[in-house]
């Protein structure tokens, strides 16, 4: 009501009305820059020092932990590679190991085969022999026979140890 | 209904627009607004000295964390409004100190007995926001603040281009400067209005509702109070983003015009060049 008052009364100004008055208006300009400069001088520098040295250590920070994951990132594609690595090596030692094997065993196969075979050839050869003296012990003795019989049969007419081996042979021979 | 109305007009309602005077000093009126803006701005300096020491000694509390992360908010936001940085660091004192200034003065007006404690009459205390005397000071600081940036940047032939052309060779430019002029001064105008407008609605507000709810007040007002703090808080910073807006539109008026040209005068001319 007090300002209604006020506005009617028309000898007063605008600014006046509102409450303006300019010695105050310059006081409140005047204080104001007082308190930016004060501020501004004792206050801000610290602060702004405070925010600029913790946005540098996050910083450092956030450079240190990307570094990390980059080193971390290729320790594990070293540990990858070395897997692989090994994993290849293995492999490859298995395969040699069964090539060396199934090499091992052909050879084996091979010699135990040689072995044997020579055995028996050995063997063969040993009965051949023994054959050969057999019959050569069967020849003798069927030529004693042969010649003790003619000796018999003729009546001591021949004597045994005149009847030739070679005609005991020959008749063996054509008996054959 | 009569009784309400008698009970109302009974009311000893006192809403005065400006601040009032308790005395002189040297032939200066002293007014409350002018002991409550001493009082705030002393008070402003306490917090801020108290953080800027404790910072400086390494030695942090709860508090100090907060104003620290309030001016480390702030810093961020004008880094993000305007781009030059080094401008940034320039605007910084007015910008945050407008920011905090305007904040506690601001809440200041909620203070309990800031209109019943009365010396000759007079409310004793009255909060500074809430007088034009401090609003108009603010913008007419931020508006010539912006001015000598502007002028530091592109020139003062530059700068007055803006404003003024000759209307014979260019006269869509003319009428454009004659609008950035008008423009100036509103935005001037509304950054003083604005904050007295929301300041003083607010303490009237309280009164009204102190007055109206009696003895409920107690339980009402605790209300309106947290209402009053948070457009306390929307007021500082759209103040202090105004100001940097201002600063920055100032800066890049003649530097990126394709992001500058925010008025639809601007934009036409632009498109009709581009054409």
């Amino acid at each position: 009501m007090n300002n209604l008052t006020q506005f009617a009364a028309a000898n007063q100004s605008i600014f006046g009305v509102l409450g303006i008055d300019w010695k105050l208006l310059l006081l409140q300009i005047v204080a104001f820059l007082v308190l930016v400069w004060l501020l501004g001088k004792y206050v801000y520098p610290w602060l702004m020092k405070s925010v600029d040295a913790r946005k540098a250590a996050i910083e450092a920070t956030l450079e240190a932990a990307d570094e990390a994951k980059q080193t971390a990132d290729k320790a594990e594609k070293e540990v990858a590679r070395m897997l692989q690595q090994a994993r290849e090596q293995a492999a490859d030692i298995v395969t040699t190991a069964k090539d060396e094997a199934v090499a091992a065993v052909a050879s084996a196969e091979t010699k135990a085969r040689q072995h044997a075979e020579t055995i028996v050839a050995n063997a063969q050869t040993e009965i051949q022999k023994n054959v050969s003296a057999a019959k050569r012990e069967l020849y003798n003795q069927a030529i004693d026979l042969v010649a003790e019989a003619t000796e018999k049969v003729t009546a001591g007419a021949v004597a045994k140890d005149s009847i030739n081996d070679r005609i005991v042979t020959n008749a063996l021979k054509e008996t054959n | 209904m009569t009784i309400f109305i008698d009970n109302f007009a009974a009311l000893d309602l006192h809403v005065s627009i400006g601040s009032q005077t308790i005395g002189n000093i040297f032939g200066i009126p002293v007014t409350n607004a002018m002991i409550t803006g001493a009082v705030g701005g002393l008070i402003t300096l306490a917090i801020l000295f108290y953080a800027a020491y404790k910072v400086k000694r390494g030695r942090y509390n709860r508090f100090v964390g907060l104003v620290q992360w309030v001016f480390e908010g702030l810093l961020a936001q004008i880094d993000s409004i305007i781009p030059d940085a080094k401008l940034a660091r320039k605007i910084t004192p007015l910008a945050v100190t407008i920011f905090f200034v305007v904040l506690i003065n601001y809440w200041l007006s909620i203070l309990p007995g800031l209109d019943s404690i009365t010396m000759n009459h007079v409310p004793l205390l009255r909060s500074v926001t809430a007088d034009l005397n401090f609003t108009v000071a603010l913008a007419l600081i931020t508006m010539v603040t912006v001015q000598i940036y502007a002028i530091k940047h592109l020139g003062v032939y530059q700068n007055a281009e803006r404003y003024f052309h000759n209307p014979f060779k260019d006269p869509i430019g003319a009428f454009e400067g004659l609008l950035e002029l008008v423009g100036e001064v509103s935005r001037g105008t509304a950054l003083a209005l604005r904050l007295f407008g929301n300041a003083f609605a607010g303490e009237v507000l309280l009164i009204v509702v102190a007055l109206l709810s009696s003895y409920a007040a107690t339980f009402v007002l605790p209300v309106f109070m947290g209402f009053e703090i948070f457009i306390g808080l929307i007021q500082a910073y759209v103040f202090f983003v105004l100001t940097l807006i201002f600063t920055a539109l100032a800066q890049a008026s003649h530097g990126a015009p394709e992001v500058l040209e925010h008025s639809p005068v601007a934009a036409t001319k632009t498109a009709a060049q581009r054409e």
